[in-house]
């Protein structure tokens, strides 16, 4: 079988220039027909079934209105869904973007002896799965958890702290499950930060504040940007960090979809809050564009 | 010999007057590791207004030292005074130094404009200020209206001129240039060479000039350091560092130099092969030693009786064994009973074209001849 794959290479070698085409054709089609299969087909039906009138019992009929937009726009429920998600969404990631940014950037500079360790340890909790690792914090924030126990016997708190089933354990259990992703972008993004711009920086007279302002924080706008995209993205469309650390008292977007096309078997109602959500993504990515062109 | 040893005396007297020293460096060392000197006691004083080279093969210390001066490097038990203010501890952006890097270094995320006036900024001179002083010192380099490009939208040449703008439009009181020369092509290094020169003293900003090329030391700079291995081998004018090197590494490292084993026989005599040549010793009366000779100072003609040759040159019988046409000169690489010399003849006064094979006879003056003892300066 090796043998066989590679003498493939050796066997085309002569003849590259005119097969690369093919080539390159060969090794993008696999990708292509799962992503066409997998999420173009999906994405278009979703967005029709967006459009079907509902019907209780999760049966789909053959009339197309707007009544599933419509009716998502003047509730003032799903108003405050969307903001929810949007608070959610720009909060877990200014907070994921304080926490790793330094990280990053300690990565980026220590030496490379230590770098590739301390790298490994940085992204290590993404063995865990975010489920597990969900459950953890519950653990450790729950009204008899850890932290609670330690605070309580030594007489610091009388009665435990509020730190799940609201919003603020949905976020510091999604802060935590994000910051990998967010230091590994950050960390692919810092590619034209080097020491000499910052010692240009200060012989030309800028104090540490203006060399981060002026020089670090542009010149590592990409991987900001980057990771700002992913944890955006990432944070909007969680559903079990939210819903384990939420305790069903946190309404989302994402929640509110589960709940909406599992438990109510409304499925045009979550197939259009999808929709929206995909809406929001887009916005996302044209603004992560805009930015990634303006500090190219 | 007697005006040689007075000739030595002076300049170095000239340039150890501390009162009027501008840049004082005081036992500049850098250590890496536990025992690797990168930088090895470095005393030297440059006055106000003059340009300082720096001169030494790669490797030796050069980028380090300037590093040290800007202060991008802790300085290990040394002193660093500008004017008389001691910088030895002070933050890199609080002394007034400006430093052009050896990879330029030029902020990829802002113009060239922008660049040359970030300096400006830092210093708060107001915008229209500002953009006259950019588009004054871009012209300065030879590069005017190229303020609205980016750095990676410009050749290795014209980065590196921007660079040398954005540290000169601050005036600073001293300016660090890191070989700004290095990436320029033969023409427009010589054009740039006079151009900074030029700047240089007319804005009588004190300049320390690393470079390798000994032209650029010698034809740039009032005062020239030769470093090897992280010390300071020789500090002098140019003239100092090529007519009288301080030993055998400044010797062949600036300039070509012919080096030949030898021996001395009492001073100012020395034997190589069979021929005992008179020469300058430096004081030395024995031991084993080199003697160096610069190949136009080797005066080629046609054989002749050796009595024919006035007793106060040296003359050595030999036979070309290649011939290199360099341009200006010709260089013949002459077999003098087992050494070979390597001579140069400008071609335009050459009388005489020699083919390989043929006979002539060197001759040289006795004082064009040094001779360090062996292993002086490595
Ligand atoms: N960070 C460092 N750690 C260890 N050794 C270093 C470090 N930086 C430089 N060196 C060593 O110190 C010596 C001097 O380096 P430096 O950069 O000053 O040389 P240079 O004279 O500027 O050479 P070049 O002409 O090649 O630029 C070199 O031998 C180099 O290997
Ligand atoms: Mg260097």
């Amino acid at each position: 079988m090796a043998a066989i794959t590679s003498s493939v290479p050796f066997a085309e070698a002569p003849a590259r220039r005119k097969t690369f085409p093919f080539l390159l054709i060969a090794l993008l089609l696999p990708m292509a027909i799962i992503n066409f299969v997998a999420f173009v087909l999906p994405v278009i039906r979703l967005g029709m079934i967006s459009f079907i009138e509902s019907r209780s019992g999760g049966v789909l009929t053959n009339n197309y209105t707007l009544e599933n937009y419509a009716d998502f726009f003047t509730d003032s429920f799903s108003i405050e869904l969307v903001s929810n998600s949007l608070i959610l969404g720009f909060g877990v990631t200014l907070i994921t973007l304080c926490c790793a940014y330094p990280i990053a950037l300690f990565l980026h500079r220590v030496s490379p002896k230590w770098r590739n360790m301390l790298f490994v340890i940085t992204v290590s909790p993404l063995l865990v799965s975010s489920v597990v690792r969900t459950y953890g914090w519950m653990v450790i924030l729950g009204d008899q958890g850890v932290f609670n126990g330690i605070l309580m016997s030594s007489g610091i708190i009388d009665s435990p702290l509020r730190l799940t089933n609201n919003t603020l354990g949905v976020f510091i259990g999604m802060v935590e499950v994000l910051i990998p992703y967010m230091a590994l972008s950050l960390i692919a993004g810092f590619g034209r930060l080097e020491n000499v711009y910052e010692e240009a920086a200060a012989s030309l007279g800028a104090n540490s504040w203006t060399r981060f302002r002026r020089v670090i924080l542009p010149l590592t706008a990409p991987g900001i940007a980057l990771g700002c995209l992913l944890c955006f993205v990432l944070s909007i469309s969680s559903f079990i960090t939210p819903k384990l650390l939420g305790g069903g008292r946190v309404f989302l977007l994402a929640t509110e979809i589960y709940d909406q096309a599992v438990i109510q078997l409304e499925w045009p109602t979550a197939a259009a809050i999808s929709v929206i959500v995909l809406i929001i993504f887009g916005l996302a990515l044209a603004v992560y564009s805009r930015v990634v062109k303006r500090f190219d | 010999m007697q005006t040689q040893e007075l000739r030595q005396v002076i300049p170095a007297a000239e340039t150890n007057t501390g009162d009027q020293a501008f840049l004082k460096l005081k036992g500049i060392t850098k250590r890496y590791g536990v025992d690797y000197m990168a930088v090895d006691d470095l005393d030297i004083d440059v006055p106000k207004g003059k340009l300082l080279g720096l001169l030494g093969p790669s490797g030796c210390g050069k980028t380090t030292t300037l590093r040290m001066i800007a202060g991008l490097l802790d300085i290990t038990r040394s002193k660093i005074t500008i004017d008389g203010d001691d910088i030895s501890h002070k933050p890199p952006h609080k002394r007034d130094i400006g430093l052009v890097f050896q990879n330029y270094a030029l902020f990829p995320h802002m113009t060239v404009a922008q660049n040359v006036a970030f300096g400006l900024e830092m210093r708060g001179v107001g915008r229209v200020e500002a953009r006259d002083r950019v588009e004054e010192a871009l012209e300065m380099v030879r590069l005017p209206g190229y303020g609205e490009r980016k750095p990676k939208e410009m050749s290795g040449g014209q980065q590196q001129r921007v660079a040398l703008a954005r540290a000169l439009v601050i005036r600073p009181r001293l300016l660090l240039l890191d070989e700004p020369l290095s990436n320029l092509d033969a023409k427009l290094r010589d054009d740039m060479r006079i151009e900074i020169r030029e700047i240089q003293q007319r804005l009588q900003i004190t300049t320390v000039f690393v470079t390798h090329d000994q032209v650029e030391a010698l034809t740039m700079c009032d005062l020239v350091g030769v470093m090897h291995k992280g010390k300071l081998a020789q500090l002098g004018t140019p003239e100092d560092i090529y007519e009288r090197p301080a030993d055998l590494f400044v010797a062949d490292f600036v300039g070509r130099t012919n080096i030949l084993d030898g021996e001395i026989e009492a001073l100012d005599r020395v034997r190589i092969g069979a021929s005992v040549y008179p020469c300058n010793t430096r004081g030395l009366t024995s031991g084993k030693a080199k003697a160096a000779i610069r190949p136009h100072r080797i005066s080629l003609t046609p054989s002749r009786d050796r009595s024919l040759v006035s007793m106060a040159t040296n003359a050595a019988h030999g036979k070309v064994t290649r011939v290199t046409y360099i341009g200006d000169v010709v260089q013949y690489d002459i077999d003098i009973g087992g050494n070979t010399l390597t001579t140069e003849v400008h071609t335009a006064s050459a009388g005489h074209s020699f083919q390989s094979g043929e006979k002539l006879l060197c001759e040289w003056k006795p004082q064009d001849m040094q001779v360090f003892a062996q292993g002086s300066g490595n």
